[in-house]
C-alpha cells in the first residue's frame, strides 16, 4: 500500500515535470541571465582542440577494431547527441543512460567482464570528446536545476549523470600528465604544429612489427573496407528497391489496362437495352387467373 | 531524501574508492550477485548496483555507486560523493600503496562531508594473507583515529562481506534517524539542510518607526 501510493507521487510528479518542462523550455533552457551560452562555446572549443587525443592516450578498454564494439560506439555517440533535442530533463537524461549501456556493451564484448567505474568513465571520456554534444554545458545545468533531486541523487540515471558531469569537468582540466605526456608534445599538439598519429607513422613506417601507426592504419582501412562494404550494400539494396518500383509501376500501368480492357469486354457481351415499359395490369402475368373466385365486392348492412 | 519516517524505506548513496587493483569491483559483484571471477557473468556492468535490505523490520534500498581510481581522475572525487551516506574505501592488503592512496581520501572525504558519512575502511584480499604489507594493528588502529571501522573482506572466498554492508547499513539508519530526531526538535534551521532546496524568507526590512501598515 505504501509502496503503491509512493509510486504514484512518482509518476504524478514525472507527468507534472513533463508538462511544466516542456511548456517553459525555451524560457528556461539556456536562459540570456546566466553564462551558459558562453560554456557551451568554451566547451565546444575545447573538445575541437583536443581532436588529437587517442583512445590509447586515455586508455580506454575498448576494441573499436571489432565491429560490434564500434557499432555500440557510434550507438553512444548518436544517444549523446540527441540529448539536445529532448526538452524534458527525465527524457534528457535518459539518453544519457542509453548512451552509458552502450559503453558498458562495448566494453563487455572487448574485455568479457562487466564493466567497472575504472572502465566506464574513460570511456565516457573518449566518447564525449568523440560527440562533441551540442550545447553540453547548457543541457548539463538544465538537468541540474529542474530534474527531480532524488532521482539525481540516488537512482541509476544519476550516476551516469554524474559521470558525464565528471568527463566534462576532467576535459576542461585536462593537461600533459593526465595523458601521459610529456608537456612539450601537448603544446605542440594543442598548437596544431603535430598530430601524434602523422608523428607517430613518421616513425613507424620503416619498423616491422604492431607499431601504433600500423595498428591505427590498419583501423582506419579496416573502417574504410566497413564503409566501402555498407555502401555496396547500400546501392544493391537501392537497386532492389528502383527495379521493385519499376515493375510496380509496370504493373499498375498494366493492371489498369486490363481492368478497361475487362469493362469494355463485359460492355460488349452485354450491351445495355433500354426497352420501353410496356403497359400492363399488375395482374396480367399471372396464370390461372381464371380459376380464382371472383373478387369480394362491399356490401352494405343496413343496421 | 535519505531520511524517513519508521514505516517509509531508507535509500542510502554509498560510494566506492578505491586504487586500480584492489578489488572493489569483485567485492560488490560478490556482494549484490553473488559472483566471482565467473566467466559466463551476465552482468552487464559493475559500476552502479542496488541492494535492498530488511533490517529490523525496516526497508532499505542501498545504492553503490563505483568510482574511478585512477590517479589522473582524484579531482573529480567531489563529484561523485557528494550526498552521499556511506563511503567504503577498500585497499588490498597486499599492497601498501593502496593502503596510503585510502588515507588521502579519509582526509578528503572528512574535509568535505565532515562527520555526516560513515567510513568502512576495508582489507581486501586475506585470502593472501601470506603476502601481508599492511599490518592489521596498524589499519584498525588508523581507521579508530578518524573514526571509521574496519573490515576484513575477502571477494574470492565470500568473508566478511555481508557483515560489511548490513554494519554500514546500520550505522547509516542510525545517523539518518539522529538527524531527524534533530529536524523533529525544531532545530531544523541550524540543521543540514545540503539534501533539497530550502527557501528562506528574506531578512525582515526594519520598518521605519511609524510606519504606515505595521500591523499590531
Amino acid at each position: 500500500c505504501l509502496s503503491r501510493s509512493s509510486e504514484c507521487v512518482e509518476q504524478v510528479m514525472d507527468q507534472v515535470e513533463k508538462y511544466i518542462m516542456t511548456r517553459l523550455y525555451k524560457s528556461v533552457f539556456c536562459p540570456e541571465t546566466t553564462d551558459d551560452e558562453k560554456k557551451d562555446l568554451a566547451t565546444q572549443n575545447r573538445i575541437r582542440a583536443l581532436h588529437w587525443v587517442t583512445i590509447q592516450m586515455l586508455c580506454v578498454s575498448m576494441d573499436e577494431e571489432i565491429p560490434e564494439v564500434s557499432d555500440n560506439v557510434v550507438k553512444a555517440i548518436t544517444d549523446i547527441i540527441e540529448m539536445d533535442s529532448k526538452r524534458v530533463p527525465r527524457d534528457k537524461l535518459a539518453c544519457i543512460t542509453h548512451c552509458s549501456k552502450h559503453i558498458f556493451s562495448a566494453i563487455k564484448i572487448t574485455k568479457n567482464e562487466p564493466a567497472s567505474a575504472d572502465d566506464f568513465l574513460p570511456a565516457l571520456i573518449y566518447i564525449v570528446l568523440k560527440a562533441n554534444p551540442p550545447r553540453l554545458q547548457s543541457n548539463i545545468q538544465y538537468i541540474t536545476r529542474f530534474c527531480n533531486p532524488s532521482r539525481l541523487m540516488t537512482g541509476e540515471d544519476g550516476y551516469y549523470f554524474t559521470n558525464l558531469c565528471c568527463a566534462v569537468a576532467f576535459i576542461e582540466k585536462l593537461d600533459a600528465q593526465s595523458l601521459n605526456l610529456s608537456p612539450e608534445d601537448f603544446e605542440r599538439y594543442m598548437s596544431g604544429q603535430a598530430s601524434p598519429r602523422q608523428h607517430d607513422s613518421d616513425a613507424g613506417w620503416p619498423q616491422t612489427g604492431p607499431a601504433p601507426s600500423t595498428v591505427a592504419t590498419n583501423t582506419a582501412l579496416a573502417q574504410l573496407h566497413d564503409n566501402l562494404e555498407a555502401l555496396l550494400g547500400l546501392s544493391s539494396r537501392q537497386e532492389n528497391l528502383m527495379e521493385a518500383a519499376q515493375s510496380l509501376q509496370s504493373d499498375l500501368v498494366s493492371w489498369q489496362e486490363s481492368v478497361q480492357q475487362e469493362v469494355k469486354d463485359i460492355l460488349e457481351k452485354y450491351p445495355l437495352e433500354i426497352r420501353p415499359p410496356a403497359a400492363s395490369a399488375i395482374d396480367a402475368d399471372n396464370v390461372e387467373n381464371d380459376r380464382l373466385p371472383p373478387p369480394l365486392t362491399p356490401q352494405v348492412f343496413a343496421g | 531524501m535519505a531520511s524517513g519516517g519508521s514505516g517509509k524505506t531508507y535509500s542510502f548513496k554509498v560510494v566506492l574508492l578505491g586504487e586500480g587493483c584492489v578489488g572493489k569491483t569483485s567485492l560488490v559483484l560478490r556482494y549484490c550477485e553473488n559472483k566471482f571471477n565467473d566467466k559466463h557473468i551476465t552482468t552487464l556492468q559493475a559500476s552502479f548496483l542496488t541492494k535492498k535490505l530488511n533490517i529490523t523490520g525496516k526497508r532499505v534500498n542501498l545504492a553503490i555507486w563505483d568510482t574511478a581510481g585512477q590517479e589522473r581522475f582524484h579531482a573529480l572525487g567531489p563529484i561523485y560523493y557528494r550526498d552521499s551516506n556511506g563511503a567504503i574505501l577498500v585497499y588490498d592488503i597486499t599492497d601498501e600503496d593502496s593502503f596510503q592512496k585510502v588515507k588521502n581520501w579519509v582526509k578528503e572525504l572528512r574535509k568535505m562531508l565532515g562527520n555526516e558519512i560513515c567510513l568502512c575502511i576495508v582489507g581486501n584480499k586475506i585470502d593472501l594473507d601470506k603476502d601481508r604489507h599492511v599490518s592489521v594493528e596498524e589499519a584498525e588502529s588508523y581507521a579508530e583515529s578518524v573514526g571509521a571501522k574496519h573490515y576484513h573482506t575477502s571477494a574470492k572466498l565470500n568473508k566478511g562481506i555481508e557483515e560489511l554492508f548490513l554494519d554500514l547499513c546500520k550505522r547509516m539508519m542510525e545517523t539518518a534517524q539522529a538527524e531527524e530526531r534533530l529536524k523533529g526538535n525544531g532545530a531544523s534551521q541550524s540543521a543540514s539542510s545540503r539534501r533539497g532546496v530550502q527557501i528562506v524568507d528574506d531578512e525582515p526590512q526594519a520598518t521605519p518607526a511609524g510606519g504606515c501598515c505595521s500591523s499590531g
